[in-house]
């Protein structure tokens, strides 16, 4: 009898879930945001200073690819789409064939920066060898005048914007041998790399900090001067998509719109990449 | 016979041996977990901890914690006191603006005075000229011509033109000045601003913003450690310094560690360092605390501070709604085939698939949880669009039907046949006797199903990648829209999150409050089911 | 029911006598329509499988129409987002075949020692205690199982073994061997403990030791439980996701050597769960990946009916004569 009662106090609980809230929706704010793990950070970071501010605004951020972003655009399932990487044509096409019309809002800079461990002495490496590195063409660090260590490369998964940007500009889109290790976003490159003292992978400058090494890549150190002014040559906006302009006024503009104020860009320096004004 | 006494032997020590690995497996795998999870409950936490749970929470004693913060930050004043001047040494920028102000300053008075211009100009041209031989003095590296430009300057000091005008300041700061160059290595200056900034860098993470600082933008940075744990760590950065030193011509490079004294050795920052750690514990003031609001608050700044509470909700909501849709299909399905099905080809055919479903992986419902609910179904229902708690929840239920029916099979078969026959033979008809008699009699057995099947839904995380689970959104008001939840935060904190790395207790958190639902709902079962063999053995 | 006498009371209403009060009422309808309606709830079951095949099918036919499996099962180049796309699985399914072979070979010997251990070694008291400790190691959720592989296991290859990188096939498959073992040592307890006292009796009888009696006798007798508890093990290690997406590195490669574990590698159900995520709806990759999971669904779907062809030998042997 006892069990009778609880699951009876059980169904009226979920019951009483289910029934309650549905209708109080129509005057909330709702903002959906999807892709990149690269700009996910910022959003991120966006969202909570929004929330804070209006605490009836409800923004969800996910992260799960460059890629992902652009289909929910597409598909109607998200307002803003993140995205490091330019759309494809295909997506474009996607869109239009969807009455979506995508329009771009470069909200920072970033680098797509090779990294290695901290206990690796190699600080540079020309932009040929880190492509042949990915070849499989080199196996062990002492082939490039390191130590005697087992070269763990490491790459993001094909549909990532930073995957795309590192394919164009330094593998020139050559493809990579099979021996490479794929994860899944920024930060899973990152711990990899921190833990594997044979690993080299590529992250966005965001995520270069104690725990890894960043390389010279044709003698250039990435960092925030020379990505601003072009002279890292793995550089590349960071976007965030919407359909068509938002409207004026809407919190669609606002969140897009953020990255131009002072406070949005220390978020965008905050969190490690380029702002793209001299706030 | 030795060899067959010897390989019996063998065989049951090796099973013993086996054994004794499982349950060091078990061990292994939950202990850290456990252990490192409940110390995002219970640990020492610290003035900070409390400060940001009252700012963002208005939890705790205001009064208590106003106290507080004095007695701390009067334990940090000195150690602020001695950065501050060190970095007056250092740091000249401040000064060289300082410099200017003052300068400006002065302009601005001459000609409120409205002197005549030839004075004004010799007065400002001599003023301008002070302050390049100020700012001469702050940006060389040699001490004997910062000496000498700081002479020249203070020779003006007694100028009739510059008394009691606000151009006396520059004469302060030389004053100032001279003072820092004896106790400040000039050589070094660059090597001491890099070092002081890493120092500076540990000590913010330690004890929050410097005084005077402006509040950094992401609330991370806006405290210090809030636990005497992390605070340790923060501690180590500040008094070593790690450096990668070569080992060898073919071997990585081997961090060393330079105690930050040595580095500052002879400047006025040195003693900064055993103030330090002698008095942290002043400064933060650690306390042991129960932090069991971890469980019900809100994650802020992508885990960084606050709890689990949306995905406590998230995974039971999952499980619940799971739970409800398939208990009444599954013990329906097991009492129909036990109680009218018999050798009916039909039966077997459902049993097949009931089997079959048992055997999926878990991906693969994944798949079909997209594929149907998600892309057709419930837009078609017009319940949903894209990922929803209803999704997940419903491809969660055909996951565990496999597992009710089964547990209601045997529970409802372990009922003895006296039962229903001494109902029957009562006069109570098929039904009747089965929903009064058998299912009662069954009911605590299929209510271990139920559980274990709760247990199974709630630690599932493929099932929802695709169809109710996203990393960071608000609490869902409604089973349309979709989900934080244990499992996939979990697996979200274990890969995806740098910040996640930096709180270990917060991903060992997500993942022990996962383990323990997990673990107390098995318990459960297994005492029920100990209970239930009990009875039925008489 | 006798046959009626034709000249009596009852043959005279020209129909039989009703067993059952009312069969003829309306609440006999009323139970016959009822009993309609648990027979449908119940066939639910067979609706799900149907649903589960149709709708995978669905959206991975026309991958398979356009390219057909040739490239899937001939090569390793999986690039499926370049723009000359290749799919290319044979090192995917490969990885899956690694982790689950190693898996195997760990815990099958391993569970099958259980196994004895808890039928024959164990006293029945202390079976009460222990066989908590295989049902715990079921019930952790795999995604826990995933946290220890990547946070505590794969560092400890890396600094205490000398390994390269810590997530790879080694990894994976000790992992999936202990979430294996539980169900490897139910299903084969459950088998063992079917044989029966006679034969136990007789084998001592015979002078036999206790390993020879478990290794000569037993194991044998109950070789159709244990062959249907391997199989359910290979279901449970190659249909796992987490613990293989977070550990095993993937990388669609061979190792080289074959036998080198140490090597990361990528399996059917961590590409599903890791691609998906960013793939375009109904594009081809999608579809490859729907691809990957029929296959996978099939793969199982075999391997089940096999279970079932073995687990129905066993309730044979039990319910028939026993030796």
């Amino acid at each position: 009898m006892r069990k009778l009662w609880m699951l009876v106090a059980v169904i009226g609980l979920v019951g009483a879930v289910l029934a309650a809230p549905q209708s109080a929706l129509a005057a909330e704010t709702e903002l959906q945001l999807e892709g990149s793990t690269t700009v996910g950070p910022i959003a991120d970071a966006f969202a909570e200073e929004f929330m804070r501010n209006h605490p009836d605004w409800r923004i969800t951020v996910k992260k799960t690819g460059s890629g992902d972003g652009a289909a929910a655009l597409v598909d109607g399932r998200c307002d803003i789409a993140n995205m490091s990487r330019f759309m494809k044509e295909k997506e474009f096409k996607n869109a239009v064939d969807n009455g979506v019309f995508p329009v771009a809002h470069v909200v920072a800079m970033d680098g797509v920066s090779v990294v290695v461990h901290p206990s690796n002495p190699i600080s540079e490496l020309t932009t040929e060898q880190v492509r042949d590195i990915y070849k499989g063409k080199y196996t062990n660090w002492n082939q490039l005048g390191g130590p005697n260590l087992e070269i763990v490369p490491i790459s993001r998964d094909t549909s990532s914007g930073t995957y795309e940007t590192f394919h164009k500009l330094v593998m020139k889109k050559e493809k990579m041998a099979g021996g490479v290790e794929y994860v899944k976003s920024n930060p899973q490159a990152h711990s990899r790399v921190k833990t594997t003292q044979g690993a080299i992978a590529y992250v966005g400058l965001g995520f270069v900090d104690a725990y890894v090494k960043a390389l010279e890549l044709d003698g250039v150190m990435p960092s925030q001067k020379t990505i601003a002014s072009g002279t890292y040559p793995v550089s590349r906006p960071l976007y965030m998509w919407t359909n068509g302009f938002p409207k004026l006024g809407s919190p669609t503009h606002a969140f897009v719109t953020f990255h131009l104020s002072e406070r949005g860009q220390e978020i965008v320096e905050a969190k490690g990449f380029v702002p793209i004004t001299n706030y | 016979m030795n060899r067959r006494r010897i390989s019996d032997k063998a065989f049951t020590i090796a099973a013993y041996v086996v054994f004794g690995l499982l349950t060091l497996a078990l061990l292994l795998v939950l202990g850290p977990i456990l252990v490192k999870g409940a110390s995002a409950v219970l640990f020492r936490g610290t003035v900070e901890f409390r400060e940001l749970q009252m700012d963002e929470h208005e939890r705790g004693d205001a009064q208590a914690l106003a106290e507080e913060l004095e007695a701390a930050e009067a334990a940090r004043a000195p150690v602020f006191q001695m950065i501050a001047e060190f970095r007056r040494g250092i740091d000249i920028d401040p000064l060289v603006e300082q410099a200017r102000e003052a300068n400006r300053a002065y302009g601005d008075l001459l000609r409120d005075q409205n002197v005549d211009r030839d004075v004004y100009r010799d007065r400002r041209r001599a003023a301008r000229d002070i302050r390049n031989t100020l700012i001469e003095a702050y940006e060389t590296d040699q001490e004997a011509v910062a000496h000498d430009k700081l002479d020249k300057v203070l020779a003006h000091r007694e100028d009739s033109i510059f008394r009691d005008t606000p151009f006396e300041l520059i004469f302060e700061m030389a004053r100032d000045y001279r003072r820092i160059v004896e106790s400040v290595d000039l050589d070094h200056r660059d090597e001491y601003g890099r070092a002081l900034d890493e120092v500076l860098a540990a000590l913010r993470n330690l004890l929050g913003p410097l005084p005077g600082e402006e509040m950094p933008a992401l609330i991370m940075n806006q405290y210090g450690a809030t636990r005497w744990d992390r605070a340790q760590v923060h501690l180590e950065n500040v008094l070593w310094a790690e450096k990668w030193v070569p080992a060898g011509p073919n071997k990585p490079m081997v961090k060393k560690r330079v105690p930050r004294e040595e580095q500052f050795a002879g400047t006025s920052l040195a003693p900064l360092f055993p103030l330090l750690e002698k008095d942290l514990d002043e400064m933060l003031r650690p306390r042991w605390t129960v932090h069991w609001q971890y469980f019900i608050d809100d994650s802020k700044a992508s885990h960084f501070f606050g709890g689990v509470g949306p995905e406590i909700i998230g995974t039971v909501l999952l499980t619940i709604l799971a739970i409800l849709f398939a208990v009444p299909l599954g013990v329906v399905s097991a009492a129909y085939m036990i109680e009218c099905g018999g050798d009916n080809p039909a039966i077997l055919v459902i049993r097949t698939c009931i089997n079959t479903l048992a055997g999926v992986p878990s991906i693969v419902f994944g798949l079909f949880g997209l594929a149907f609910f998600v892309v057709f179904l419930l837009p078609w229902l017009g319940l949903s669009e894209g990922s929803s708690i209803l999704a997940g929840s419903l491809t969660l239920a055909v996951l565990v039907l496999p597992l009710v029916i089964r547990a209601s099979e045997e529970a409802i078969r372990a009922v003895p046949h006296t039962y229903k026959e001494a109902a029957l033979s009562l006069g109570a008809g098929q039904f009747w006797a089965f929903v009064t008699v058998t299912l009662p009699a069954a009911l605590p057995g299929i209510l271990t199903g139920i559980i274990l099947s709760m247990s199974r839904a709630a630690g599932e995380t493929a099932p929802i990648l695709f169809t109710a689970a996203v990393a960071l959104g608000p609490i869902p008001e409604s089973i349309a829209q979709p989900t934080r939840a244990l499992s996939y935060g979990s697996y979200d904190m274990a890969v995806g999150d740098r910040i996640a790395a930096m709180v270990p207790h917060k991903q060992f958190g997500m993942v022990m409050t996962l383990v323990v639902i997990v673990l107390v709902l098995n318990l459960a079962a297994i005492l029920l089911r100990a209970r239930i063999s009990r009875k039925l053995r008489g | 029911m006798a046959n009626l006498p034709p000249d009596s009371a009852a043959a005279a209403f020209g129909r039989p006598l009703l067993t059952t009060p009312g069969e003829l009422s309306l609440t006999n309808y009323v139970r016959k329509a009822g009993r309609a309606v648990l027979f449908l709830l119940t066939a639910t079951s067979v609706l799900a499988v149907f649903l589960i095949f149709f709708f995978i099918i669905r959206e991975a036919w026309p991958f398979i129409a356009k390219y057909g499996l040739d490239e899937m099962f001939g090569s390793t180049g999986w690039y499926p987002e370049a723009d000359q796309a290749e799919f290319g699985a044979l090192a995917i399914f490969a990885g899956s075949l690694y982790v689950t072979g190693g898996a195997l070979l760990i815990a099958g010997p391993l569970g099958l020692l259980t196994a004895a251990f808890l039928s024959d070694i164990v006293p029945f008291q202390a079976r009460q205690i222990i066989k908590p400790v295989v049902e715990l190691l079921a019930a952790i959720p795999s995604v826990a199982y995933g946290f220890f592989a990547i946070l505590v296991f794969a560092p400890f290859l890396q600094e205490h073994l000398g390994m390269a990188t810590g997530a790879n096939a080694l990894n994976a498959a000790i992992l999936l061997a202990i979430m294996a073992l539980p169900t490897i040592v139910s299903v084969a307890e459950d088998a063992m403990m079917a044989v029966g006292k006679d034969l136990r009796a007789a084998s001592y009888a015979l002078g036999a030791t206790r390993a020879e009696t478990v290794v000569k006798t037993i194991i044998p007798a109950a070789h159709n439980g244990i062959i249907a508890a391997v199989i359910l093990g290979i279901m449970r290690a190659i249909g796992e996701t987490m613990v293989v997406w977070m550990a095993s590195g993937n990388a669609s490669q061979i190792p080289s050597p074959w036998w080198d574990l140490r090597e990361p590698v990528r399996t059917m159900t961590a590409t599903i769960a890791g691609d998906m995520g960013e793939t375009v709806k109904g594009s081809d990759h999608y579809r490859a990946l729907f691809t990957i999971g029929l296959l996978l669904l099939v793969f199982t779907f075999i391997l089940n009916l096999i279970t079932e062809y073995f687990l129905h030998r066993v309730a044979k042997r039990a319910g028939g004569m026993k030796l």
